[in-house]
């Protein structure tokens, strides 16, 4: 055929001395090779091309040679889901911020590009300047979940280092996970070299710190192949000093004869027999991400989001969130309202998402929810509140923040059916709470409550699971009576039991079981026409459950699984229950033994040498009160109940609620003037 | 008090994969960040006030995209335009900008026809070049060129021929600026220029290869649509500017 290009032959992969070339501190070092070239004729062919082109506004692109330390951060998913994560842009912006530093960002490639990347010889790259993982010093990765740990092995793989910690050298990076998912690594103990606990600002400076003085250390050592270089494990033993770096390499998982864990032991001197969570005390210091990344493609949250604070106290039982997060740490009114407005201009979204695990608990939400109001009022500019509390209070804030909009959907979290079982997972809401509340957001004009539940939760019978179903319906006759076309949704998963939570020791439902649950839900509801069920495919929580709360034995699963082609773990688009179970048969991994078994309290858990600042007698006795369907109240409004946070990790709730110090409020800047300026004239104005 | 703009922009380098349905997101940001007062529709959900007569397909190169910008308050073309063009995406430029009076035709109907580039290796230029020009000439004198165009939801045949006005081929010495795939300053090119029309069914540059191709020449390396406007002999008349953009450019003339 006429007129046929050229295939472009992706650079080379390099090994060795080349390879260490490559990753020489400053100018010293060779630069990788780009991959653009060879992708980009790809491009056409694949999904969404678009999001693996990077060139979006806020991006920092640093020369080669102009950094010590090289990051590639990534999120071991789509663009479209990652892209948006907080936790990638606060450390890309503050690794950014160090001269000495240099952070780009990776993203899984969806199955289509991965079958071409690997028929082309092109790896896992970045997007600033399309360079291959194996050349950076540290590969970041977020795990805010389970279901990415397939998408980290691939990601390793493809990007030319080996999937196995043991069979990577100094001339490969350093692979170092962090976030929720990460409070339990154990099933990637053989895959990953460093797992942070807690806060990642501090302890990524710390880490940058340790990995730029040993690569100096090394230029200023003995001369290649000496014998007497600098090694890997040298670079590992210091990490295993920084404080919240965890090593899995140097620990040892030992076993009673029937099986269970006796104990994860320290061998290596130096590495901590308990490994400390990193937090941060003053949120006032770490006001990130302000230049946050503006795709030019579509994705899960496209708006300026900032954490209004860390921490929650809530103590749900269920919420793995809520407990490795504590304690309390607000952020003032006054930085919200300034990173608030300086990031609409400067990203032109024109959506403000303010974050935390319960918005709506923030001491001073109000002012700063009119102020912001006040700000955009007449404009484009909308605001959201991801908060599912459930009472008035909720209904007031949504209605301040919706002044500019339509008051469609609001959302509310009773998470179960009947008051027991709400007192069992600690989540404080009576039902004629809920139906007032219900009542009060109609007839101020809402035309749409979501409801989220769990089933499959701790202690729970068929007459627990029926009352989601009439709570529904009680619900959705109130909506009736304020409009025909009101509508109300019931949305129910099934629970997966974490580690570090009063509910690690529950036995997880089997997907049978909550299948079983939401028949029964369906079946109660079907005379409703109007009011909808909505439920996730019961095996979803399988591989979550398993990866959740497994040891290093489920390790050999995780690599058969990928092995066997699984990835995505969590989309509906890729149902990889058959290979995982394929997988765990191969590897005799017992999912029925590590998932849907109850723990006593003797048993050693596989993260008990991972300290999350709960105790784990605290989280005993609070397991304990579950079963006797006792409350307990958020400690930021009642007194101390030693959870173990607080004093094991000096640092205390700071927010606006205590006595001591009292945050200021900021006064609006229009005064909320009834005539306030409209788009047009504002605009004018400044012309 | 609103002012209306019509403007021709560039789609080049990374910004050719985004596609059309994340425009408008991409150019409301920008206007924001170029703190432009742009006009906004009624509605709980207000859209900006900017429209864009048709969708380039992913991957395809433009020095010849239009828009028509609406703002609310009037303002200075050239340096708020220029700030506009500062604030889009690397690859997104404007090029040029018009005023709209009140009364003007509709932007599509100044844009009823494109001339489009078609470029294909160095490989075997020569022969390539003088295959397409026998078949140009083909195509030109034939009624009809029915084309089968594979879509997900089923096929459709589609006759090219109504839709071209123009087509030439000629071989050029320097390689596309929009691909950096082919080392540059290599041999010659092998280019197709055609202008198509756009006022009747829909014919893309990949139907037009459809038709010329007969299977025996590969698809072009880059695809360019270089101008819109008004069908004149040897060229285009592009629309805001009123400059003709000839078929075969100056440069390229002693080749042809």
């Amino acid at each position: 055929m006429l007129g046929t290009a050229r295939t472009v032959i992706a650079p080379a992969r390099l090994d060795g001395a080349e390879r260490a070339e490559v990753r020489r501190p400053g100018a010293a070092a060779t630069a990788p090779p780009s991959y653009w070239d060879a992708l980009e004729p790809l491009l056409p062919r694949v999904k969404k091309p678009a999001q693996y082109v990077g060139g979006e506004h806020n991006q920092v692109v640093t020369g080669w040679g102009s950094a010590e330390t090289r990051w590639l951060l990534c999120y071991p998913d789509t663009y479209e889901v990652g892209q948006p994560n907080q936790g990638i842009q606060i450390l890309y912006e503050i690794l950014n911020e160090r001269p000495t530093a240099l952070a780009e960002r990776a993203y899984a490639p969806w199955t289509d590009l991965e079958a071409l990347q690997r028929e082309h010889g092109i790896p896992t790259f970045s997007l600033e300047s399309h360079r291959p993982l194996w050349a950076f010093d540290v590969f970041g990765v977020t795990l805010p979940h389970e279901l990415g740990h397939t998408n980290l092995l691939n990601l390793l793989d493809l990007g030319g280092i080996s999937h196995r910690s043991d069979r990577r050298t100094i001339d490969d990076p350093i692979v170092v996970v962090g976030g929720h998912a990460a409070y339990n690594p154990e099933p990637l103990a053989p895959f990953i070299d460093v797992a942070v606990m807690g806060d990642g600002e501090q302890v990524a400076i710390d880490i940058d710190d340790c990995v730029r003085a040993f690569k100096r250390d090394r230029e200023a050592g003995a001369p290649w192949g000496s014998g007497t270089q600098l090694t890997r494990h040298d670079l590992l033993v210091r990490l295993a000093a920084v404080e919240g770096c965890y090593v899995p390499a140097f620990y040892e998982a030992r076993y009673h004869e029937d099986g269970r864990l006796r104990q994860v032991v320290p061998i290596q001197k130096g590495a901590p027999s308990l490994v400390p969570k990193r937090t941060i005390q003053d949120l006032e210091e770490w006001q990130y991400p302000r230049k946050q990344l503006v795709p030019m493609t579509e994705t899960v949250h496209e708006r300026f989001s900032v954490e209004i604070f860390r921490g929650c106290t809530r103590g749900c039982r269920f919420c793995q969130a809520g407990m490795i997060t504590r304690p309390v740490r607000e952020r003032r009114p006054e930085t919200i309202q300034k990173l608030v407005e300086e990031g609409v201009k400067d990203t032109g979204f024109n959506e403000v998402g303010l974050l935390s695990l319960s918005s709506a608990d923030h001491s001073a939400i109000a002012p700063i929810a009119r102020d912001l109001a006040d700000t955009y009022e007449g404009t484009v500019t909308s605001l959201s509140l991801p908060s599912t509390r459930v009472d008035a209070f909720n209904v007031t804030l949504s209605n301040e923040l919706a002044r500019n909009g339509r008051r469609t959907g609001l959302t509310f979290a009773p998470e179960a059916g009947s008051d027991r079982m709400r007192a069992v997972i600690n989540k404080m809401v009576r039902e004629e709470d809920l139906l007032q509340t219900a009542e009060i957001a109609f007839s101020e004009g809402w035309r749409h409550i979501k409801l989220y539940f769990m089933v499959g939760l701790p202690t729970e019978r068929d007459e627990d699971v029926l009352a989601i179903a009439e709570l529904g319906i009680k619900t959705y006759e109130l909506a009736r009576k304020h409009g025909k076309a009101n509508k109300v949704t019931i949305s129910v998963g099934g629970f997966v039991p974490k580690p570090h939570t009063p509910f690690q020791w529950a036995p997880q439902d089997s997907p049978e079981e909550i299948k079983r649950k939401l028949t029964m839900i369906r079946q109660t509801i079907k005379h409703h026409s109007g009011l909808k069920l909505r439920t996730n495919d019961p095996e979803e929580g399988v591989i979550e459950g398993l990866l959740a709360r497994g040891d290093r034995r489920v390790a050999p699963a995780v690599e058969r699984a990928w092995q066997l082609g699984a990835r995505f773990d969590g989309w509906h688009e890729m149902p990889t229950l058959p290979t995982w179970r394929q997988a765990m048969d191969e590897t005799d991994v017992d999912l029925a033994w590590f998932s849907y078994r109850e723990r006593d309290e003797k048993e050693a858990l596989p993260w008990d040498h991972l300290d999350s600042g709960l105790e784990k007698s605290w989280l005993w006795e609070d397991w304990e009160d579950a079963r006797s369907d006792k409350q307990l109240d958020d400690c930021r409004w009642s007194a101390c109940y030693d959870c173990g946070v607080c004093p094991g990790l000096s640092i205390e709730h700071d927010t606006g609620y205590s006595g001591g110090f009292q945050l200021p409020v900021l006064p609006s800047n229009l005064g909320g003037s009834q005539a306030l300026p409209t788009t047009p004239e504002r605009y004018a104005a400044g012309d | 008090m609103s002012q209306r703009f019509r403007i021709r922009w560039t789609k080049e380098g990374r910004t050719r994969f985004v596609s059309a349905r994340d425009l408008t997101s991409v150019w409301e940001r920008a206007l924001r960040r170029a703190d432009l007062p742009i006009a906004y529709s009624e509605g709980f959900t207000p859209h900006a006030k900017v429209s864009f007569p048709d969708a380039l397909p992913v991957g395809v190169s433009s020095t010849g995209e239009y828009a028509e910008l609406t703002f609310a308050a009037p303002i200075l073309p050239v340096r708020d335009l220029g700030a506009l063009s500062t604030s889009l995406p690397a690859g997104m430029d404007i090029t040029t900008y018009l005023e709209v009076p009140d009364g003007a035709p509709k932007l599509a109907r100044m844009l009823r026809a494109t001339l489009w580039e078609l470029v294909w290796p160095a490989s075997d230029a020569a022969e390539l070049t003088e295959l397409l020009r026998r078949r140009c000439e083909e195509l030109r004198r034939a009624d009809q060129a029915e084309v089968i165009r594979h879509r997900p939801d089923g096929d459709r045949t589609i006759d090219v021929r109504p839709a071209v006005l123009e087509l030439a081929t000629f071989t050029r010495t320097t390689a596309p600026a929009q691909t950096r795939a082919e080392p540059t300053g290599s041999d010659a090119h092998t280019v197709l220029r055609a202008v198509l029309r756009n006022d009747g069914p829909t014919v893309r540059p990949t139907d037009l290869h459809a038709a010329l191709s007969r299977e025996d020449v590969a698809p072009p390396i880059a695809t360019v649509r270089i101008a819109q406007g008004e069908a004149v002999p040897d060229g285009l008349r592009e629309a805001l500017s009123g400059e003709v953009e000839r078929l075969v450019p100056d440069v390229d003339a002693e080749a042809a």
